[in-house]
């Protein structure tokens, strides 16, 4: 059953992206996120910034609710979240080369075929929603989630489709489709009201402004890495699936 | 219909000349269920669900907090 062998394969190839992503995550990322943490009590009281009130300003958790002691506790359910993730991406993914490796017979898929369908997805899924919401390390102001999740689901949904219309168009009305690349930049994403590290002092404001920094360069090279993995095992998954023609 | 197809396949694919669309909505329901545990994993604001996955969501970009 062609469900069952998809299911099957993204689990494998989810768990090596998701376990090779920890790795790196290790290196830069995380120890970012808790420098960045360590900050957050620093803030100058809620009073003098009551205007930003309402847009999420501080790296809050609900009072009382549960989180993952320091430690292994939090390393083993970030290992497990980068595993669902990978998991996720890949039974998104699997189908779609399925479907495109119908048309083109067996020579299509190569490993150079990887490269491509990992590039795809990271330009999709981290690129383009990057542009206009840079990764954020804790701590950092930005506008409501809702706003956010929004325009990053419409900037992953126009870049795909945009990448798909010049992909796999046959007339040369197909690059009309670059247009929706640009679509989501021009209408622009959410921005907070205020800066990003307002309400902290001076010499903390700074030191997070370079962490932000950091930040991107390590979650552009750590998401390199995992859509990286997703393309070629992938391709060695859709290998295996076989065809899908009847 | 569905389970007609899948019951063809069992027998041999080469026999299951109908057996197309059944595909086809499998390779759809495949794609569905990663949409799924994308949006469980890196959208639901659930402070437990948010607080486990915390570090995956600002390491790959999911818009937190």
């Amino acid at each position: 059953m062609l469900f069952r062998r998809i299911v099957l394969y993204a689990l494998l190839v989810g768990a090596s992206a998701g376990l090779l992503l920890t790795v790196v995550q290790l290196w830069q990322v995380i120890p970012i996120i808790h420098s960045a943490e360590r900050f957050e009590g620093e803030k100058v009281p809620a009073g003098v910034h009551g205007h930003v009130g309402h847009q999420h300003a501080e790296h809050e958790h609900s009072a009382g609710a549960w989180e993952p002691a320091a430690g292994a506790e939090r390393t083993g359910f970030t290992v497990m979240s980068n595993v669902l993730m990978a998991v996720g991406f890949a039974l998104v993914l699997l189908p779609v080369m399925l479907v495109s490796s119908k048309t083109g017979g067996e020579s299509k898929v190569n490993w150079s075929k990887g490269l491509f369908w990992g590039a795809a997805g990271y330009a999709v899924f981290y690129l383009a929603p990057s542009l206009g919401l840079p990764p954020e390390v804790p701590g950092a102001v930005a506008a409501p989630l809702e706003a956010r999740q929004l325009w990053w689901l419409f900037a992953v949904t126009c870049t795909a489709a945009g990448l798909a219309g010049v992909a796999f168009g046959k007339t040369p009305w197909r690059w009309a489709a670059l247009g929706l690349l640009v679509l989501p930049h021009i209408v622009g994403a959410p921005r907070p009201l205020t800066a990003a590290f307002s309400g902290h002092p001076a010499a903390v404001t700074a030191e997070l402004a370079r962490l932000a920094e950091q930040f991107i360069g390590a979650t552009a090279v750590a998401n390199g890495v995992l859509w990286l993995t997703l393309g070629l095992a992938s391709i060695w998954a859709v290998r295996r699936i076989g065809s899908v023609s009847t | 219909m569905t389970m007609q197809h899948s019951v063809s396949t069992d027998l041999g694919e080469s026999i299951a000349v109908s057996a197309l669309p059944s595909k086809a909505l499998q390779l759809a329901f495949s794609l569905f269920l990663g949409a799924v545990i994308l949006y469980g994993i890196g959208f639901i604001e659930t402070s437990t669900v948010h607080n486990a996955a915390h570090d995956m969501r600002h390491s790959q970009g999911f818009p937190c907090h």
